[in-house]
């Protein structure tokens, strides 16, 4: 799930602006040669040469910063900008994910080597990097980290799964300098435990096995490591000490922070010991924080423009930028100098279906046929083409369409299994024992579980009324969401729209009411963000679909989807995630939505090496380099 | 003077308490979930997680529990911290507060320079063709929201111009006062609107104490035009500006708050922004408070400068 969307909130209007400045002597000037387009570039020019050296300049994400270093964070520190944009710049995650876009294992950017199964046994061999003391990146680094995750992991490892790792893995053995061994509980998919599973892993250096007092040993000893954590979260926690601290300066990734402050203003260096098979081209690397897309789009024009500073990698608010044409790739930039690329995430976008819920509407929730209906009644082409100029991903059920990879099933890749058609969402409701009434309100005319009645605990009479919380600042979900009420009263669904904050609407919807014991009081609920596939890239739906799960939010609970599920999790077979994903992108457990662009991605002209993005959101400035 | 002093103060310490707890009761009201918004939404995953935060910070106490026990927290100078920003408020006030003071300062100061002037000249003036321009500026600037003016002036200044930066001074104080070019549009953004209020004022004071009789008087008397206005109009005149600039500081501060979004400029006003869509008690608690103090010596200050301004007056109990 990520929570980027949030943070357009209070974008002012740049065309409401230059409508203004028409009326306005003082702004005429600034209207009459405003923007020029120009088509897209693919990056930069092959003529160029690569320069050695240089600062590149990166700009946050609106309103967020760094605020933990320490790569083992709790829930509260656990985000994208603090593991994908900062800590993995200079501690390397045990596995790396991201293959130019795709989702996948990348071997060589990777501290070990695939790892090796063996019924219930894995065997990871570390590939013998080293740290930036000197020391070798080694199996005893990866065992400190498991160590602490089992003696910490339930409340201050923010991935933690109740049943899932550490839970599911009996023994842990150094075998060798660089091998470890673990047994699972039962053998499961290789794919699934390397990617959601050992993703999570990152080996530590033996300089933070210690504690105020001295050295300590959590490398060796589980009982250690709580006091341990204790004493690097509060080091992670002293901001103001980062770039000078003797604990964070030892990395093993391709760069060492060198300044910080607390507003997110962080200088990297290249750590010169990276043993990595790409090693940083240019000198530094600035990350600069911004409070509003609008703020850092003030500043990435003038700095196209020629005033201020230069942003090399930036973004533009999705309201600012001009629609794609139908097949093109990328449509026309307003920012001269750079090229618009947008990056979309690996991941689903969807709104939960709340099967607990009391309002009355719980035995209507659960009808297939209704669900259905209103997927039909969202209509994601409109979207995608409208409010998201074209930006944007078709979701076709729990496995996300864009990159494209081998995950999405056949069945998948022909497209919207629900395109959008009120006349199928009519017949749907009106072969069930619904009165449509289009543009009214639909009852219940036939109630009972038979053949063509409403279904079970539907009474005579019942009204399709339904309120959906949806959340503020996201423009095209505000649009999307007054769309589908639209589009549902025309089958007399009567939809009540209440626009309220992203943090309200989680509230409301994210967890499962039941399992976190919060008020089951709620019908739909649109975050508007889904869910992005990272640090789990693997696709299945434990943590989504199955059961009973703490993210199920709306407690969706199918036993044949259950069993579905379970084999994805032990069959290496493809058909095992192709069997399920077909099985439940048409049960609509939840209501399909469009995946829209994470962020409109800017990159300089001059600066290469940042294209292709990864879905993973990793950034990698090792590779880019300025060209002349 | 001091016994008004000392009332006035007494009165301040009631004020805050008032408006700490009914701040406080304002936050708590706040509809959604402070653990999930510090969790994140994926806390849901691990329920215990999210019960073992509001234990931790009291959550799951009753309203005025958790009142007492921040206010204890206050009163030993601890004003908390912020889970967000993995600081104390104190230290981030202590960061962010200067920033904001120094900004809204030069704006308040450059403010008056200019307004005071124009105001005077427009009394003078009135109903000519220099009164009507300026009133018009005035009621145009004063009428334009702070993001839409500081998004005109960046267009103009920065992207077309190239004059000015588009963002206010990044990095310490030393840079926040030498870096003139950044820090030109945010002052000039802030400045403007607060002319506009100034000048209107000024305007308006200035033509009553020119219809009084002590300037008849002073004028019979053989004193100069401009003698009489800027040794007795003025001064009169100024009385109820000084109580407006005290009355407008938490206006400014809060003008500061878009003003510092829009320029990227990290005082108050951004912590502030980044608090409240966290979530961020804690923090929005620290800049509620130093508002509220601002306010009751803003005006405490004003009640004083009248005293100096006029004379006539005395504070004492009736």
């Amino acid at each position: 799930m990520h929570s980027q969307q949030w943070r357009r909130l209070l974008r002012p209007s740049y065309k409401m602006a230059a409508a203004c400045c028409a009326v306005l002597a003082l702004a005429l000037a600034a209207c009459s040669s405003s923007g020029g387009s120009t088509p897209s570039a693919t990056g930069s020019s092959s003529a160029s040469s690569k320069v050695v050296g240089g600062t590149a300049t990166w700009a946050l994400p609106p309103n967020s910063a760094p605020n933990y270093i320490f790569p083992f964070a709790s829930s509260t520190y656990f985000s994208t900008v603090n593991f994908a944009e900062f800590q993995y710049l200079m501690y390397r995650p045990l596995y790396w994910f991201g293959n130019g876009a795709s989702p996948t294992l990348n071997s060589s950017l990777s501290l070990a080597d695939p790892p090796v199964y063996n019924g219930k046994q894995v065997t990871i061999t570390l590939k013998g990097w080293k740290w930036s003391n000197g020391e070798t990146v080694n199996a005893d680094d990866l065992e400190f980290w498991i160590h602490m995750m089992q003696a910490v992991a339930p409340g201050d490892w923010g991935d933690y799964v109740p049943g899932l790792f550490p839970s599911n893995i009996s023994n842990v053995k150094v075998t060798g300098p660089l091998t470890l061994t673990m047994t699972m509980d039962k053998a499961y998919n290789p794919t699934w435990f390397t990617d959601n599973e050992l993703s999570q892993l990152t080996p530590m250096p033996m300089a933070w096995d210690k504690t105020a007092a001295g050295a300590s040993n959590c490398t060796n000893v589980v009982a250690d490591c709580a006091k341990v954590y204790a004493y690097l979260d509060g080091q992670s926690k002293s901001l103001s000490t980062w770039a000078s601290s003797p604990i964070w300066s030892v990395v093993d990734g391709p760069w060492k922070l060198t300044s910080f402050n607390a507003d997110g203003n962080s200088t990297f260096v290249p750590n010169p010991s990276y043993s990595g098979p790409v090693k940083p081209t240019l000198a530094k690397f600035e990350e600069l924080p911004f409070t509003t897309e609008s703020a850092e789009y003030n500043v990435l024009q003038a700095g196209a423009a020629g005033a201020g500073q230069k942003i090399d990698v930036g973004y533009i608010p999705t309201t600012d930028v001009p629609a794609k044409p139908a097949n093109a790739t990328v449509g026309p930039n307003p920012v001269n100098g750079y090229t618009l690329a947008p990056l979309i995430e690996w991941a689903i976008n969807y709104f939960p279906i709340n099967y607990q819920s009391t309002t009355g509407n719980a035995p209507v929730n659960k009808q297939l046929y209704f669900r259905q209906a209103l997927q039909y009644l969202m209509n994601q082409k409109a979207i995608i083409n409208g409010p998201l100029r074209g930006y944007g991903a078709y979701t076709v059920g729990p496995v996300g369409t864009y990159p494209a990879t081998s995950y999405l099933s056949a069945q998948g890749k022909l497209g919207d299994p629900f395109p959008y058609n009120v006349a199928k969402a009519k017949q749907l409701l009106a072969s069930n024992g619904w009165n449509v009434v289009p543009n009214g309100i639909t009852t219940c005319a036939k109630p009972g579980t038979g053949p063509g009645e409403c279904g079970a605990g539907i009474a005579q009479g019942h009204q399709l009324v339904y309120n959906l919380p949806y959340a503020t600042g996201t423009n095209w979900i505000e649009q999307e969401m007054v769309q589908l009420q639209s589009n549902a009263s025309l089958v007399g669904i009567k939809l009540n729209l209440e626009p309220k904050p992203f943090n309200q609407v989680t509230a409301i919807g994210g967890p499962n009411c039941v399992v976190a014991k919060t008020s089951c009081d709620w019908d739909f609920a649109n975050w508007g963000g889904g869910w992005s596939f990272v640090p789990d890239y693997y696709p299945t739906g434990e943590t989504l679909f199955l059961s009973g799960s703490g993210a199920n939010s709306g407690g969706y609970t199918n036993a044949e989807n259950d069993s579905l599920i379970n084999q994805t999790l032990t069959s290496a077979s493809p058909s095992a995630l192709s069997n399920w994903q077909n099985y439940l992108a048409t049960q609509v457990p939840v209501i399909w939505q469009p995946n829209g662009a994470y962020q409109m991605v800017e990159v300089s002209n001059s600066l290469g090496g940042v294209l292709p993005q990864s879905t993973t959101a990793n950034i990698n400035p090792e590779d880019w380099y300025f060209t002349k | 003077m001091i016994g008004f002093l000392i009332r006035r103060l007494l009165q301040a310490v009631v004020v805050l308490l008032l408006v700490t707890m009914i701040t406080f009761i304002l936050l708590r009201a706040i509809p959604g979930n402070v653990a999930v918004a510090v969790l994140g939404p994926a806390s849901y995953r691990n329920p215990a997680v999210l019960a073992a935060f509001n234990r931790e910070y009291g959550f799951d106490k009753p309203w005025f529990d958790q009142y007492l026990l921040w206010l204890g927290h206050l009163l030993q100078g601890n004003l908390g911290f912020s889970w967000t920003l993995d600081q104390s408020v104190s230290s981030l006030l202590g960061s962010h507060l200067p920033k904001t003071v120094w900004l809204v300062g030069v704006s308040v100061v450059l403010a008056l320079v200019i307004a005071v002037p124009i105001g005077v000249w427009q009394a003078v003036r009135r109903n000519g063709p220099v009164d009507y321009v300026f009133t018009s500026l005035s009621f145009l600037f004063y009428a334009a929201p702070t993001f839409f003016v500081g998004t005109v002036l960046i267009l103009v200044f920065s992207v077309k111009l190239h004059i000015f930066g588009p963002e206010g001074p990044q990095g310490g104080m030393v840079n926040d006062i030498t870096d003139w070019k950044d820090l030109t549009l945010p002052v000039v953004t802030l400045a403007l609107v607060t002319i506009a209020l100034f000048s209107r004022y000024t305007r308006s004071s200035v033509m009553d104490n020119l219809a009084e009789d002590y300037v008849r008087t002073a004028r019979a008397k053989g004193a100069s035009g401009r003698r009489v206005l800027w040794r007795h109009v003025l001064r009169n005149s100024l009385i109820p500006i000084a109580t407006l600039l005290g009355l407008s500081l938490p206006g400014i501060m809060a003008g500061a708050l878009i003003t510092e979004s829009v320029f990227n400029y990290p005082g108050m006003g951004y912590l502030f922004f980044q608090a409240a869509q966290k979530q961020d008690y804690p923090t929005e608690l620290g800049f509620i408070i130093v508002v509220a103090i601002a306010t009751v010596l803003g005006s405490l200050l004003a009640d004083i400068a009248y005293a100096v301004l006029d004379p006539r007056v005395r504070y004492t109990r009736l």
